[in-house]
């Protein structure tokens, strides 16, 4: 599984950066932070700095629906000329779908993107409703409207989801019964999976989600499609592990955990946050002053990477060396957990990935109290939403 | 319901042009004769219409009704499909036919040479992965085939697929599209919801077992019921159905249990081969691979 950088506000030369350093093999970049002149350059720029590198661009078409609500922000989204707002019941009718998605991917052929990323709804709620049957109809509609244009490229269909219609195994095996037997499919999905707001992070790391979210990379990927996993962070080894090409992750908390959110009113006064190390052993990020203090209470354990950007946490590091730090860290741990063709290999290598970080957290508490952001909480819905997931998939 | 096959005199004294008739098998409401006819072999078919006496006379009715359709879908869909992995129609075009007092409906089909798989698993052949990729092929072709017509075979199984003995550019063929559904036209079933859907249980995909499958099924149940057939050939055994087992015991296990993996039985074959078995067998439609012409295209790799 490859690692792409998620884009958002203050890219700075973090993308540029981990190209360099090899740590990321690509970028998706998104409409709310970057103007469509700017978004140009930025691609051709990835492009010069790594020939085979990634670049794609997330229309962030779902926030047409919401567009309406007076405190929206919607940033340079409405600078594009695809952008406009609309009502649910708009697009239950075919022919303002087919104009959308047409005036989207016509948009980006003319970009010196890798892929195209065709647009779609977030189904909030359930697979059982109106928007499921909308967005199923995007789906349907983007191989259809972008063969005519005669691009070689592949393109992807965006499927956005909220972790609230995960929960219901029937609708999704049913949604998901539908959506690999398409007359005209595309060649992948672009998936997004939302938490009620992007600080929810029980939300995500909830056993159902995660076996939803792994099943649904296994079956498009046995039928046959690419998925890239947008805003995946850390589970991204979860989902590599059972067929999912590429996860995405970015540097602020709103570009690890995807929500809706991310468009409402911005709350001020906010503090930055502390910076955190990615630490491959405990699947979790930690503070670092943790880091500091665990180095000393448990010398006999190497609780580092043992990765080239482990010196920048010396002192305080700054940001941009935290993001690549994150990305270095869920790149090994991609290399290591996704790498074998056969998806029970490396099931077995993320368990055993688990083990070994209960057995560190088990360590760690009885010398040292960590912050609740840093603790094992993480572990359980991740070893359950695994054994849930092989389960479904009968594995 | 048995319904004694007619004899070979019975045919031949409502058909005197045939030159030739011997009884070849029977099953269900179908009888199966090889005839010579204008100096060509052919099988000669005749489906029973039943004629429920007693039965409340609407009921009859559509029974028969039921019966007569199945055998004109069958017939329209031998007519149209062009797969050689699919048998072909004879001269005889369908009849209406009264023998020893009962109605069937006869026709012929081409004549092909060989053994059915079943009858090759009752020999207890072991096939070789060259066999079983040939097999996988021919079904995934003919699955394919009836999919763009917009039909399900619904009945795939060691009994209707034929290995042939002489292999030109055939090697097997995919029989009896009598249960054949249509996502298209309207239901032929009569009272289907106070009905098990059609078909042999112990082939049935788990999907089928659910309440309003019609609404949903397509081509993968038959992907699953192929793999049943290629692991039951491979095996010798069939993955979940025990000899022993009643009705509800083999459904049960059809809807909870998965089967061991192919690999169990027969480690000598690829890992690609176990594999995709294994995978056509998954419980949830969306699980098993579902584009027929990329496997189509990895299984003739090496053929």
């Amino acid at each position: 599984m490859k690692l792409y950088a998620q884009h958002g506000y203050g890219e700075g030369e973090k993308i540029n950066q981990g190209l360099q350093k090899g740590v990321i093999s690509g970028a998706v970049y998104g409409a709310k932070d970057i103007t469509p002149e700017r978004l140009n350059d930025r691609l051709g720029d990835i492009a010069k700095i790594e020939q085979t590198a990634g670049r794609l661009f997330d229309p962030q078409y779902y926030v047409s629906l919401i567009s309406s609500d007076p405190n929206i922000r919607l940033g340079k989204i409405e600078e594009y000329p695809y952008f406009k707002i609309r009502r649910r019941s708009q697009l239950e009718n075919n022919n303002i779908v087919e104009e959308d998605v047409r005036s989207v991917l016509e948009f980006q052929v003319k970009l010196p993107v890798t892929a195209v990323i065709s647009p779609n709804i977030l189904i909030s709620r359930s697979f059982d409703s109106v928007e499921a049957v909308i967005a199923k109809n995007f789906i349907r509609q983007a191989k259809k409207i972008y063969n005519p244009l005669r691009d070689k490229r592949p393109v992807f269909a965006t499927l956005a989801i909220s972790r609230e219609a995960l929960l219901d195994f029937t609708e999704l095996e049913s949604f998901l019964n539908d959506i690999t037997l398409l007359g005209s499919p595309p060649d992948g999905f672009y998936l997004i999976v939302g938490a009620r707001s992007t600080e929810a992070r029980t939300d995500l790391y909830n056993a159902d989600v995660i076996a939803a979210w792994m099943l649904l990379n296994y079956s498009l990927k046995i039928n046959g499609f690419q998925v890239i996993n947008g805003y995946a962070d850390i589970i991204s080894p979860f989902l590599g592990a059972v067929g999912g090409d590429v996860a995405c992750t970015g540097w602020w908390s709103n570009l690890r955990t995807f929500s809706i959110d991310r468009f409402a009113p911005e709350a001020t006064g906010g503090r930055q946050p502390v910076p955190r190390y990615l630490s491959t052993k405990l699947l979790n990020r930690i503070t670092f002053y943790e880091l500091h203090a665990l180095r000393k209470i448990i010398p006999e354990v190497a609780i580092v990477n043992g990765l080239s950007m482990d010196d920048k946490y010396e002192g305080e590091p700054d940001r941009s060396d935290e993001v690549l730090q994150s990305w270095e860290a869920l790149s090994s741990l991609l290399s290591a957990m996704t790498m074998a063709e056969d998806a029970t290999i490396n099931l077995k290598k993320c368990g055993d990935a688990i083990k070994s970080a209960y057995e560190l957290y088990t360590l760690i508490k009885t010398r040292y109290r960590l912050d609740p952001k840093s603790d094992n909480s993480h572990l359980e819905p991740l070893q359950e939403g695994m054994s849930l997931f092989k389960k479904r998939a009968e594995i | 319901m048995h319904v004694e096959p007619p004899k070979p005199e019975d045919i031949k004294s409502v058909f005197p042009q045939f030159e030739e008739v011997h009884f070849l098998k029977a099953g269900g409401f179908k009888a199966v004769y090889k005839i010579i006819v204008n100096g060509s072999t052919e099988a000669f078919k005749i489906v029973y219409i039943p004629d429920i006496s007693g039965a409340d006379p609407e009921v009859s009715n559509e029974l028969k009704k039921e019966s007569l359709g199945r055998v004109a879908r069958e017939i329209k869909i031998l007519n149209d499909c062009r797969s050689p992995e699919i048998v072909k129609l004879g001269t005889i075009q369908p009849t209406p036919v009264v023998l020893n007092s009962r109605e069937y409906v006869a026709y012929s089909e081409e004549f092909l040479d060989g053994d059915t798989l079943r009858e090759l698993i009752r020999q207890s052949v072991k096939p070789t992965e060259q066999d079983l990729r040939l097999l996988l092929l021919s079904l995934l072709r003919a699955i394919r085939e009836l999919w763009s017509l917009n039909f399900i075979h619904r009945d795939i199984k060691p009994d209707n697929i034929m290995k042939l003995n002489r292999k030109v550019d055939r090697s097997f063929v995919l029989l009896d599209l009598g249960i054949a559904f249509s996502i298209a036209d309207t239901p032929l079933t009569f009272d289907a919801s106070n009905r098990l859907p059609p078909g042999t249980y112990r082939y049935l995909a788990p999907e089928m077992l659910q309440p309003g499958f019609r609404e949903s099924i397509d081509f993968r149940s038959d992907i699953y019921s192929a793999a049943l057939t290629v692991y039951e050939y491979a095996a010798g055994q069939h993955p979940l159905s025990k000899s022993k087992d009643d009705l509800i015991a083999t459904l049960s296990r059809i809807i909870q249990e998965s089967p061991k993996s192919l690999r169990e039985y027969r480690n000598d074959l690829s890992p690609f081969i176990i594999g995709t078995i294994d995978q056509m067998l998954k419980k949830i439609p969306a699980l098993r691979p579902s584009n027929i012409n990329l496997l189509i295209d990895k299984l003739g790799e090496d053929i």
